[in-house]
């Protein structure tokens, strides 16, 4: 409770007394409240003097504030994130009995595609007007017709809203992500197309102001894009796409850290809501008005889409950002197929399968397949088998011709007798062992498909006695079978279960299908 | 102080100003200073301050959640002025309020009865408390997705005088539960045929945090009462076939509704803040609000704009959920901000021009008044549905465990956000 002496009379008194002494032409004596902020949040400075010049508060913002406020927040007063997602999310994990900060948004803002527009114009492949979507960029980047820049997502919180946002959309369930939605890691097609990172949006786009020539989008909030576009630093403005399948909005909140300044922080949120304020902080910072009403230029009149559903489990962000890894340091994956060319997989199912191999080298036009299409740096071997191996190829993709070669080697290939399923499943670790000892570092998986009975060479009992003798870094590679045909379910299952692989059937959709559902499974 | 006098509805500041010390004496400085003198003066008399020289502004602090509409509102702050009171606003969700600590404050203001029990059951003596309004829970859409939903067959609109478009319709909860349950999109219930955005995301309601909310927690009953069969979880009698899938009756709801409130992910505060803002459509295209928030929203928009905002429109649940929100008083400065609220016509009345549904006595229901003020501001009267049937909430208990079970709340604590 805090009462104070209000007599009118005497306020009056002092009023005169005061501007006897002082000519009264001050307010209030200004205070000063510490802000850990958002590095975005340095274009609201100018802003910031209006408001001491209004109530006498004076924030002190100090640009260091991480993704998920991490750190000390002793001696702040407020925080001013990008969002406060991650930060809940990581109050949420503490499992302690925290009352959630007061929190207001302040200003808006999508995380957007910025193109150059050559790249534009080869992306909406000669239908100019047509809305692209993240698929469309996941595509582009995978066949390396697109290279992009975007900030780390474990430094950046710009970089982790678009990451959330590209993998939602790769889940394609217009729902929030769930563990299950990224046990499989949907975004190397798209993580093969960056060259430029950040830890901050502010240090990427730095780099991109250098380095024009090393990418042909920058992936940042649409208020970034546009003071970019507005700078003139650029040879040529970027192209700004809401991308169709959705986006993460970052609102800027204001967050109340220390509830001793409670009516401070009243004051500074009215004043940051008042006509206004938001008027001059969409003219000057180009983010969209958190009120109602607030008149804009053209460049934000545009229709930002539907924002994305963000994951409430801190588990599934982590994983996201474990399988993205650090930008720029990836190495594609190796993929070994073991391909059944056993008789009975002439005629339909041979049609079958090439479809499928041309689905993953682009063909597929749904959204799911342009995530899960073979990607520039991707090493894939694919060996056909029958009674025995039958012939080997592998290629590391640089371009189309690549995979023009691998198509054909799977169109042109000559059946044989029997099936041999466990000894080639034999030959594919052999094959594994060797490229684990030439490559530790690329991340490799065995897809096995076969639509028949193993007739042949090893059995599975002799297969695992060998398996069990290799070396520890082959014998983690999981192998994904395909069961196709009238193959044996339950084997299949079990050597699945064996490599900590996953089998997946084919009858009951399409070996395309099949081959879509397991990409990017480790 | 500023060149002119400052509104009414604040308080004088100058009390806590120092006089500056070193600044040399200067004759014109009286000179300049004595017309806001006078300003100041004028300020004083005009607000019926000056009159009541001896009075003690009272401080009042406040947790509240929504309901701190009511107390930010500029007529609201000036009419308590006048009693010498002034609230200070600590926002947080009403279930929030209930589960931490309540140090230093005068009153609490929890959005409805559920987390009003419960902060009853932690005082020592019994609060005096008032109950000034009521207000039922809604769904605040859009246009185009409320004409989505008619033509799915889970909506109807209510007939609006002289033929105009309709601001409000009557949604069918059990067939909107379906179509969540059936993990519809948006453009699979053909929203493209009704507007000319397209979105492929799920049939959802965007809720604040069951945890901390009471919108969401009552939205919450709704859910579980429809998925029981127009019954409140808990109350089945003993001999009817349950459905078992933990044994517990109330559980087995709770497991039920869970998927219908999770598919969202993390949940969002302010949900009317961004259901009114520019960009609400495209933050969600559902919304959970209260029925005062867009009463005043549309009250607000006829006279700044002279029209009504035709875009945005309310769904009310069927069956409906009413939430009575209370101001209970922890001490003494709490108890004169009780009485006033029960006692003070004019605080009511002003409760009426902000959406609120307010019983005066001698009247049946709460809604004459309000519907009046909406006419007089031509503002469409939303009309009650013909299915009157109203959610019976669960029990405290139930209703907490059900709370619980959906949002995997953490334990009670009395912690800050530190």
């Amino acid at each position: 409770m805090t009462t104070r002496l209000r007599q009118p009379a005497l306020a009056l008194g002092l009023l005169l007394v005061a501007a006897v002494l002082s000519g009264c032409t001050e307010d209030s004596e200004p205070r000063t409240l510490r802000v850990l902020a958002s590095p975005e949040l340095v274009d609201m400075e100018p802003l910031l003097d209006d408001l001491r010049d209004d109530t006498g508060i004076d924030l002190d913002l100090d640009y260091k504030a991480t993704p998920d406020l991490s750190g000390s927040l002793d001696g702040y007063d407020f925080a001013w994130p990008a969002t406060d997602r991650s930060y809940l999310l990581r109050l949420g994990a503490s499992g302690k009995p925290v009352a959630r900060p007061e929190s207001t948004a302040v200003m808006r803002s999508p995380v957007v595609v910025g193109l150059t527009g050559a790249a534009a114009d080869r992306l909406r492949g000669g239908a100019p007007g047509k809305r692209l979507s993240w698929a469309d960029i996941a595509d582009a980047a995978a066949a390396g017709s697109l290279r992009f820049g975007m900030a780390d997502p474990r430094r950046s919180d710009t970089g982790r809203a678009a990451l959330v946002g590209v993998a939602t959309a790769a889940a394609g369930t217009g729902r929030a992500l769930r563990t299950q939605d990224v046990s499989c890691d949907r975004l190397r097609g798209f993580r093969s197309g960056q060259t430029l990172t950040g830890a901050s949006s502010r240090e990427l786009i730095d780099t991109y102001v250098r380095r024009q020539d090393d990418a042909d989008a920058l992936i940042a909030h649409e208020s970034e894009l546009l003071t970019l576009n507005a700078s003139r630093k650029l040879r040529r403005p970027l192209e700004i796409v809401h991308p169709e399948d959705g986006m993460v909005l970052s609102d800027f909140p204001l967050l109340l850290l220390n509830t001793g300044e409670s009516r401070a922080y009243r004051e500074v949120v009215d004043w940051l809501h008042r006509d206004e304020t938001q008027r001059e902080l969409v003219r000057r910072t180009w983010r969209r008005p958190a009120t109602q009403d607030v008149p804009r230029p053209v460049e934000l009149r545009e229709d930002i889409g539907n924002a994305l559903s963000y994951p409430d489990r801190p588990e599934v962000v982590r994983r996201l950002m474990d399988d993205y890894g650090t930008p720029g340091r990836s190495t594609g994956d190796h993929v070994v197929f073991l391909l059944d060319f056993s008789t009975s997989m002439r005629g339909p199912r041979m049609a079958a399968l090439r479809a499928a191999f041309a689905d993953l080298s682009g063909a597929d036009p749904s959204a799911a397949g342009k995530f899960a299409r073979f990607y520039r740096g991707e090493k894939l071997t694919v060996v056909r088998f029958a009674g025995r191996v039958l012939d080997e190829r592998t290629v590391t993709v640089r371009g189309d011709k690549d995979l023009e070669a691998l198509q054909s080697f799977v169109a042109e290939g000559e059946f044989g007798d029997d099936t041999a399923v466990w000894s080639a499943l034999g030959h594919g670790y052999t094959s594994a062992s060797g490229a684990l000892r030439e490559h530790p570092d690329r991340p490799l998986s065995i897809v096995l498909m076969t639509d028949g009975e193993s007739n042949a060479g090893l059995s599975y009992g002799e297969f695992t006695r060998r398996h069990a003798r290799i070396g520890s870094a082959a014998r983690a590679v999981p192998t994904f079978p395909v069961h196709f045909g009238e193959a044996d379910a339950k084997a299949l299952r079990r050597a699945a279960d064996a490599t900590g692989g996953r089998m997946v059937d084919a009858n009951s959709s399409s070996l395309s299908q099949a081959f879509k559902e397991i990409r990017g499974c480790r | 102080m500023s060149d002119h006098p400052r509104p009414p509805t604040e308080e004088p500041r100058l009390t806590t100003r120092r006089p500056a010390r070193s600044r040399p004496r200067h004759p014109l400085h009286v000179v300049a200073a004595m017309p806001l003198a006078l300003a100041g003066l004028l300020a004083l008399l005009v607000s019926g301050n000056a009159l009541r020289p001896f009075d003690r502004i009272a401080t009042v602090d406040g947790k509240m959640a929504s309901k701190s509409d009511y107390f930010k509102d500029p007529e609201v702050r000036r009419l308590l002025l006048k009693h010498g009171i002034r609230v200070d606003i600590h926002r947080l969700g009403s279930r929030g309020i209930a589960t931490q600590s309540l140090r230093d404050m005068d009153v609490v203001f929890p959005s409805g009865q559920p987390a009003a029990t419960l902060i009853k059951k932690r005082q020592q003596r019994t609060p005096k408390t008032a109950r000034p309004f009521v207000t039922p829970l809604v769904l605040g859409t859009f246009r185009d997705y409320a004409r989505t939903l008619v033509a799915a067959g889970v909506a109807r609109p209510q007939r609006a005088p002289g033929g105009a478009e309709t601001l409000y319709y009557d949604l069918d909860m059990r067939k909107f539960m379906q179509l969540i349950r059936d993990e519809k999109t948006w453009n699979g219930i053909d929203f493209t045929a009704h507007s000319r955005r397209s979105n492929a995301g799920r049939v959802l309601v965007r809720t604040s945090s069951v945890c901390e909310s009471n919108a969401a927690g009552t939205y919450l009953s709704i859910l579980a009462f429809v998925q029981n069969g127009n019954q409140a979880p808990g109350t089945e009698s003993r001999n009817r076939p349950v459905r078992r899938i933990t044994g517990d009756p109330v559980l087995d709801v709770a497991t039920e509704v869970k998927p219908l409130i999770n598919l969202q992910g993390m949940a969002a505060d302010e949900q009317a803040d961004s259901y009114f803002s520019d960009e609400g459509e495209a933050i969600a295209p559902v919304s959970l609000i209260y029925e005062h928030q867009f009463l005043k929203h549309q009250v607000d928009h006829q006279e700044k704009r002279g029209e009504q905002d035709s875009s945005r429109v309310l769904l009310y649940p069927s069956p409906h959920a009413l939430t009575e929100p209370e101001l209970i008083s922890l001490d003494d400065d709490g108890d004169r901000l009780t009485d006033l609220m029960e006692t003070d016509d004019d605080l009511r009345r002003r409760a009426i021009e902000l959406g609120f549904r307010v019983r005066f006595s001698g009247e049946d229901g709460t809604s004459e008044q309000l519907n009046a003020y909406l006419r007089e501001h031509e503002v469409q009267v939303p009309t009650p549905n013909p299915d009157q049937t109203k959610v019976d909430a669960p029990d405290l208990d139930a209703l907490e465990r059900i709370i619980n079970h959906v949002g995997s709340c953490p334990p009670p604590g009395q912690e800050g956000p530190r």
